[in-house]
């Protein structure tokens, strides 16, 4: 098994998904050189005519995309930020997310839309996390890679699903490392994985977060504190199964999430732990996520309201500590 | 040429008289009175809609149903979309403002007004891609005109040079506001200079012209030239929906307005593609074809509810 960053992972993932099918083109603001260096190369490799950058015209990246899909292309589109699904909110929620339904299924629409989100130091407008819209929303499949394997193997799904699919790539990871399996593979959605077993408490993380998690399970397990780990890996389709399984074994769950609080994943998953496994529950539900503040500029406030290891550390000993 | 124009004066009665009698079947509540009329513009798309082939594409606007019927679209099928009766093109999903015939090459609509523009550049994108020759029209309002989906749209596909045709026909009024309240410029063909590509003004009560125009802009679009922005000045006969009062409509803007139908009768009379006679003959058949479907729908079973949990995902 290789060991290669997040980044080079999903430039893998578009490389080997462009080589198996011609119909996959891929586009976006600056996608020729790729700002976060994911999509470098690609454009010399297989010619202006399928990758190639845009105007700064996200409705348009995206719009696009729905009417390229419907006609049999597998578009992979990027927008430069994942805050930028507002700026091309029509074109995400109403048109990736209802135009097959809308027109009774007249056509699939097979299309990804890459989304750089979370990180520090980027502004409000550029640091969000805004998976929980996408899982709230009818029609859209959101895919949340935390690994560079996971970001290479969900992506080429993504690519061959018929579905219209929001894949976040964390900023942050994108230069992380890790291995990767050898030759052909893809990751299937809807099935979390377990990252770290444990009896004591139950933690739902992904991306950013589930490093934090998993270092911060390190200490409590130093502590005599096992935790389970739990990554989703993809938010819709959502594998709830695993998270209630885990939590029937350890009677407690936190959610540790980089977006908003209200209505967060968290929430979601609060929820369905309510209906599915309120016998179970031996603790309150706990939930870290951002204070329902947007994301300021400074780096040192960001550390006030993103969770970090010493919270997640602090927070889950004092639940079952 | 002569059959093309044959071929939309009879779609443009059609949708006419299939129109009233949907108004009629809405205001009398036997329908859901979903639509937004057309009359007015009908002649204008008919006649730009035979100047496509059968495999190009179409994205519409709201008005009217002028542009399926010219398709091919069963008329069945559209009143089964009104009426969320089985045998429809959208399962319930959409109504009238969604119809759907992908072999007839009738892609839908969007919703939101202007949001189609940017549908339609991908559509374009990828008949480019399959270089066939092929090409979209999207139909579109004033109203729809002033979306930043416009300007991005019409950007895009000239860097591009994709294969689409925008064409825009401006009935003067976005539901109640008036295009002197809402839009900068007397013609909004003129903006198309702003993204280099060809803004022609043509009178969209004249078929001929109509269909002048966008023969030239389908040969360009074709030919790998780009795109044009085509505006057709048009006539909003009807309120924006079934029931409108119009009340913000000026009396001398509604009696201002002349129904372009007869006119485009004359003028195939005139350039020997019709005979008087024919005209009765098509009047009649076409009454009789809304009949039968009509009867048909009224037939057909309500579409069951389990439905509304179906086709979002494949």
């Amino acid at each position: 098994m290789a060991v290669i960053t997040y980044s080079q992972a999903i430039n893998q993932a578009l490389v080997e998904e462009m080589e198996r099918d011609d119909r996959v083109i891929l586009y976006g603001e600056d996608v020729a050189i790729g700002i976060f260096g994911a999509t470098g190369g690609l454009r010399e490799r297989y010619g202006g005519d399928r990758v190639f950058n845009t105007p700064i015209s996200e409705p348009l990246i995206v719009g696009s995309a729905v009417g390229a899909a419907m006609m049999g292309l597998r578009p992979v589109a990027e927008l430069q930020f994942a805050d930028f699904i507002f700026t091309a909110g029509d074109e995400v929620f109403l048109k990736a997310g209802m135009w097959r339904f809308m027109h009774g299924g007249a056509y699939t629409l097979p299309l990804v839309v890459r989304a750089p989100s979370g990180g520090a130091g980027f502004g409000p407008e550029h640091s969000a996390c805004p998976e929980a819209y996408i899982m709230h929303s009818p029609g859209l499949l959101c895919a949340v890679p935390s690994t560079p394997a996971d970001a290479k193997g969900l992506l080429k799904q993504a690519i061959r699903l018929d579905n219209p699919v929001i894949f976040f790539e964390h900023k942050s990871l994108y230069g992380t490392r890790g291995e990767v399996p050898d030759g052909e593979y893809v990751v299937p959605f809807g099935k979390a994985v377990v990252r770290r077993e444990g009896d004591a408490v139950t933690i739902v993380a992904w991306q950013n977060m589930l490093r934090r998690v998993l270092a911060a399970a390190d200490r409590l397990a130093a502590d005599g504190i096992e935790a389970e780990v739990i990554d989703p890996r993809t938010l819709n389709p959502f594998d709830r199964e695993t998270i209630i399984e885990s939590v029937k074994k350890t009677g407690a769950c936190v959610v540790v999430e980089e977006g908003y609080r209200t209505l967060g994943v968290g929430a979601e998953i609060a929820a369905t732990l309510m209906e599915h496994a309120f016998p179970y529950l031996d603790k309150p539900m706990r939930r870290l996520a951002i204070p329902d503040v947007p994301i300021a500029t400074a780096r040192h406030f960001v550390d006030r309201i993103v969770p970090t290891e010493d919270e997640i550390y602090r927070e889950v000993k004092a639940l079952v500590g | 040429m002569t059959q093309l124009l044959r071929d939309a004066y009879r779609y443009a009665v059609l949708s006419r008289k299939f129109e009233d009698r949907i108004i009629h079947m809405g205001m009398a509540g036997e329908i859901p009175p979903t639509l937004h009329p057309g009359a007015g513009h009908e002649v204008c798309q008919t006649a730009a809609l035979a100047a496509l082939g059968p495999d190009d594409k179409v994205l519409y606007s709201h008005r009217g149903v002028a542009y399926m019927i010219a398709r091919g679209t069963p008329l069945t099928a559209i009143l089964a979309d009104i009426a969320n009766k089985e045998g429809g093109t959208n399962r319930g999903k959409g109504g009238v403002m969604h119809v759907v015939d992908v072999p007839h090459g009738v892609l839908g609509e969007s919703g939101t007004l202007g949001g189609g523009l940017v549908v339609c550049a991908g559509v374009a994108m990828a008949l480019k891609r399959f270089g066939k020759g092929q090409v979209v029209a999207h139909f579109f309002g004033d109203g729809g005109s002033n979306r930043g989906t416009f300007h991005e749209s019409l950007n895009f596909s000239a860097v591009q040079r994709l294969p689409a045709i925008f064409f825009c026909e401006n009935n003067g009024w976005a539901v109640s506001v008036p295009t002197s309240e809402s839009t900068s410029v007397p013609d909004i063909a003129s903006r198309a200079h702003g993204y280099g590509i060809p803004g022609v003004v043509v009178d969209g009560n004249d078929a001929f012209a109509v269909f002048d125009a966008m023969t030239t802009a389908v040969a360009r679009a074709r030919n790998g030239d780009g795109p044009t922005l085509i505006e057709a000045k048009v006539v909003r006969l009807a309120g924006h929906y079934i029931g409108d009062p119009q009340l913000y409509r000026p009396d001398r803007d509604l009696a201002a307005q002349k129904d372009p139908l007869p006119g485009f009768a004359e003028a195939l009379i005139e350039a020997g593609i019709l005979e008087r006679a024919d005209l009765e003959t098509i009047d009649a058949e076409a009454q009789a074809e809304v009949e039968r479907a009509v009867a048909v729908v009224a037939a057909a079973p309500l579409l069951d509810p389990a439905l509304a949990l179906q086709d979002l995902y494949a």
